[in-house]
């Protein structure tokens, strides 16, 4: 082919600045990946006290001071290039990592991308100084500081625009900041924490964290759950069985009062992760225990041999794999009892899954809803004549048989003249006989998705009015919570809400949503609090975070006023019901995500009578 | 037991009794009434375990014979109720029953031992920290002017009470629900110094269920409030929890004000509240130069206003109320007129009655706003 493009370009290699950056990059996200890194750096060094101060969010500076065992002189240089790291020195180490930064990336990346200053001393006075910018070493001096490191980062990402770009609202990155030390402080007890911010160079930091060093032991570690959460929480946890100490899990699960906010945090070995296969473990285990979707606290401590969990792979140590296969289930366990603790009750033995059973299934029309357990009818019977001969598991009416996949049937594009009322079930289901299949409607869900869509239009064309308050409402709250509240606060003001943040990083409201009872009015914005402090992707602009409110807000007055469950309604009223089901945008499922309608078709139906 | 009492007499007392009886109580014998014939009297206890009620009938001379039962209390008010007006003999029978008669009529009703129902909480009557004694009806017009601002909502425990305080010979009562806020002050004789107390909701609901001129005597305990009124004695426990702290939310410095008649203001409100939602009403008071317009406006419903005149001569202003609000105030007060103090559309409106009272007495409101 012809050359008729752009010139073509010659391979070249790259610049070792740029190599620097593009590797900086993969451990340098944002600025609380800075905060990270150098926290990690300070754990490492041994530090019992670690001040943070961040500017604009981090954007402007970071700052970490430690008192930690500080940077040789000889080595001071050595710190600020790749790879030089001091914890591994060979393949064989990196196996057993046991430190929590290894990879000797992290002070040279970050050198890479700002204006770096590195203070250190192992002893008092024998400190060095290092101003590194972009990479490239520009003043390396003796100084006097006691022992310790002090890392400085200024204008983060200042040569790498297309970084800066990325970067989000300075109290979005100041919320991840607080996120990153509240995990390190929870992990180590024994460590004192402060986080500083300022707005900008000019005005006085607020102290939005403080955290004294207590032990390591279970009191200890309660004790900074409290400092940082407050001591009404610490009432309601409970602690995972003493037996299993021995086997490294530890940590304490919370009872149902503290299922508001997402607050679950798994360390191992000192690093908080998100490991999606230990949290799919706990999920099952609240589902099971709790028959409840929404998990209670959960802090697990795994302290497992360096050698059994690989830490390499995630650039910001973010995930692990663990080696040993076994340990989920001593955590599972571990888990269950901890729930059943929680709840005040004996442990029920652990059974086996009774093999690959088919559910159940009923579909929801547009939404595949999970398979039920045995209706409470079929176990009373069951139990009534002795279950025997009635199927290999002993329940009656165990159906054998999966359904087609669900195909979406358009009730309302059809148009419900093709549907006929058959009549009311138990005064909580009204059932239709369509052309194809039978359908069953919830009378208290459908009711709620009409009044939900009404309301939800009402917010939206009056802006929501909101109620003063007398006294203002104290607010328990982590930094980080306390910073992801600050971060939605215009969001808030637009439904109704007045948030003032108080010195010390507490918060009060001062205003509520008019609509809502107190209660609910401050346990939602709990829950925005910690949804978004735990890192839930709420929407973040102010027109979307308030949409996301209202929606709320209308859920919960359209689930108080909906009609209940056996309440006999006429004809008149229900047709009048499916009618205004049908006119809705959404009428197949309730504003808590339920579906509203069911559908069993001819064919489910012909297949139950076994004529298929 | 065995003893013969008035009907009428009778009747009145387990009439206010009924109140503290809880209907569907988890614990059966809560949904009885203590009844224990001693000193020539059929002495009467009802408790919900927060509140208690004692009280007492006088019983015919030669009549008695001491003992003690207890007995569903909804079950004996309806049968003393429908019976004629001859006096009525009581006595227990076999396995906790209780044999009613009176002329012609005979109940024999199931009853649950003596032993079962709980010992009452008493306050002591000399060791007590703190006292006053106030004409009842004068206490319970007190408790009315406050009783509509204390929470109901269970979650905020501490506000489901009013604080009762008493200081240099005045009695002072405050409640709030967040919302709002009213306090009441009045002289009254035998005070003790002391810190305020919270008494519970019931209790004072209660109170006010009462009728008659007698003295009320209250006494505070270590853990219990004890209300004498007569031969009637009314035991409720301390509610813990730290009230807000009121004195910093009266705003003294609201001095954009006005005066209304107050029955004419209430109608107003009352009208443009028509038009308002359940969940969320709020009306728009628009105070200017000599008027007051009252708005109204929901998107589902439509709009309503109204006008009145009044004195207002300050700077013009809008602020958002809950006529719920206005209209509790406005019916607690007594005097013709109330006067309205406003600062700006943030803060409180403070409603105070205006002339003719021996006793201070304020409203606070919170404003809504759009």
């Amino acid at each position: 082919m012809a050359e008729s493009g752009p010139e073509r370009r010659a391979l070249r290699r790259l610049p070792d600045a740029l190599i620097s950056q593009i590797a900086a990059g993969e451990v340098v996200e944002r600025p609380s990946s800075v905060v990270k890194e150098l926290v990690e750096n300070a754990l490492d060094a041994g530090a019992v006290r670690i001040e943070i101060e961040l500017e604009n969010g981090g954007r402007d500076l970071i700052s970490v001071a430690d008192d930690g065992s500080g940077i040789a002189a000889g080595d001071t240089a050595l710190a600020l290039e790749r790879h030089a790291t001091s914890k591994i020195a060979s393949f064989e180490d990196l196996l057993e990592v046991a430190t929590l930064g290894f990879r000797g990336e992290a002070l040279a990346s970050i050198a890479a991308v700002s204006r770096c200053e590195l203070l250190t001393a192992r002893s008092a006075g024998d400190g060095h100084r290092l101003v590194v910018e972009g990479g490239r070493l520009a003043v390396d001096e003796p100084v006097s500081r006691p022992r310790g490191t002090t890392v400085t980062v200024e204008s983060l990402f200042y040569n790498v625009p297309a970084r800066k770009q990325f970067l989000k609202r300075p109290a979005t990155e100041l919320r991840h900041a607080l996120t990153v030390v509240q995990g390190y402080a929870l992990a180590r007890p024994d460590v004192t924490f402060v986080l500083r911010h300022a707005p900008d160079a000019e005005s006085a930091g607020r102290e939005l964290l403080r955290v004294q060093a207590t032990g390591v032991d279970a009191a200890g570690r309660l004790n900074r759950i409290a400092q940082l959460f407050g001591e009404d929480l610490v009432n309601h946890l409970t602690p995972l069985p003493e037996a299993r100490r021995e086997q490294g899990i530890s940590g304490f699960v919370g009872d149902r009062e503290t299922t508001r906010g997402r607050r679950l945090f798994l360390f191992v070995n000192g690093r908080l992760l998100r490991d999606r296969a230990v949290l799919a473990i706990y999920y099952k285990a609240v589902r099971d225990l709790m028959k409840g979707d929404r998990p209670p606290a959960l802090f697990l401590f795994l302290d497992v041999p360096p050698e059994s969990v690989d830490v390499n792979v995630h650039p910001q140590k973010a995930e692990v794999r663990f080696r040993d296969a076994a340990l989920m289930g001593r955590i599972g366990s571990a888990l269950r009892r901890g729930l059943e603790a929680a709840k005040g009750e004996e442990p029920a033995p652990l059974r086996e899954p009774s093999g690959p059973a088919a559910p159940p299934a009923w579909t929801g029309v547009g939404e595949v809803r999970e398979a039920p357990a045995a209706p409470a009818w079929a176990e009373e019977l069951a139990a009534r004549y002795g279950g025997a001969g009635t199927g290999p598991t002993g329940k009656l009416a165990e159906v054998a048989y999966r359904p087609e996949p669900a195909t979406r049937v358009p009730l309302s594009g059809k148009g419900r003249e093709s549907l006929r009322l058959i009549g009311q079930y138990k005064g909580t289901m009204i059932l239709l006989e369509g052309p194809e299949a039978l359908f069953v409607v919830d009378q208290h869900v459908a009711h709620e998705r009409i009044l939900y869509e009404r309301f939800r239009r009402s917010l939206k064309r009056q802006d929501a009015a909101s109620q003063t308050l007398l006294v203002p409402r104290m607010l328990e709250l982590s930094a980080a919570e306390n910073a992801a509240l600050a971060e939605c606060s215009s969001g808030l003001a637009r439904c109704g809400y007045a948030v003032r943040a108080l010195s010390g990083g507490s918060a009060a409201i001062t205003a509520i949503p008019a609509v809502l009872p107190d209660k609910e009015a401050e346990s939602l914005v709990l829950r925005i609090a910690t949804r978004v402090a735990a890192g839930d992707e709420l929407p973040s602009e102010d027109e979307a975070l308030a949409d996301y409110l209202l929606t709320q807000l209308a859920a919960s007055r359209a689930c108080r006023a909906a009609v209940k469950m056996h309440q006999a309604l006429s004809a008149e009223k229900m047709e009048s019901l499916i009618a205004e089901l049908f006119a809705c945008e959404h009428p197949y499922t309730c504003p808590h995500g339920r579906p509203v309608v069911l559908e069993l078709t001819d064919r489910d139906l012909e297949r139950r009578f076994k004529r298929r | 037991m065995k003893t013969r009492v008035e009907r009428r007499e009778l009747l009145t007392e387990l009439v206010a009794m009924r109140g503290i009886v809880e209907s569907r109580s988890t614990i059966p014998v809560l949904s009885h009434l203590l009844l224990t014939v001693r000193d020539d009297r059929l002495e009467l206890a009802a408790t919900d375990l927060d509140v208690s009620l004692t009280s007492w009938c006088g019983a015919e001379e030669g009549s008695c014979e001491n003992g003690a039962t207890a007995v569903q209390a909804r079950k004996f008010l309806e049968i003393v109720r429908a019976l004629g007006d001859s006096p009525i003999d009581l006595s227990t029978g076999d396995s906790n029953s209780l044999h009613i008669d009176a002329g012609s009529s005979r109940f024999r009703i199931n009853g649950l031992s003596a032993e079962d129902f709980p010992t009452l909480a008493t306050v002591d009557q000399d060791s007590s920290s703190s006292s006053f004694e106030a004409p009842f009806p004068d206490f319970k017009r007190m408790i009315g002017k406050i009783i509509f601002a204390v929470s109901a909502e269970e979650s905020r425990f501490q506000l489901n009470g009013a604080l009762l305080k008493l200081k240099d010979g005045k009695v002072e009562m405050v409640a709030t629900d967040g919302h709002r806020l009213a306090l009441i002050e009045a002289e009254m004789s035998g005070v003790a110094e002391a810190d305020g107390v919270l008494a519970p909701r019931k209790a004072l609901l209660e109170l006010m269920r009462f009728d008659g001129d007698e003295t009320i005597r209250f006494r505070r305990g270590e853990h219990h409030l004890g209300f004498v009124i007569g031969r009637r004695e009314l035991t409720c426990r301390i509610l813990e929890g730290t009230f807000p702290d009121y004195e910093k939310v009266i705003s003294t410095d609201n001095d954009r004000k006005a005066t209304f008649d107050r029955g004419a203001l209430s109608e107003v409100v009352h009208r443009v509240s028509l038009l308002t939602g359940d969940r969320a009403p709020m009306v728009r008071f628009g105070f200017e130069e000599k008027s007051l317009r009252v708005s109204s406006s929901n998107p589902d419903l439509g709009e309503a206003e109204e006008s009145l005149a009044c004195d207002y001569e300050a700077e013009k202003l809008d602020i958002g109320l809950n006529p719920v609000y206005v209209r509790d105030f406005l019916s607690a007060v007594d005097t013709e007129q109330v006067e309205f103090a406003l600062k700006d559309e943030n803060s409180q409106c403070l409603g105070e009655p205006v002339g003719g009272q021996d006793f201070r007495y304020l409203c606070l409101i919170a404003p809504m706003r759009i």
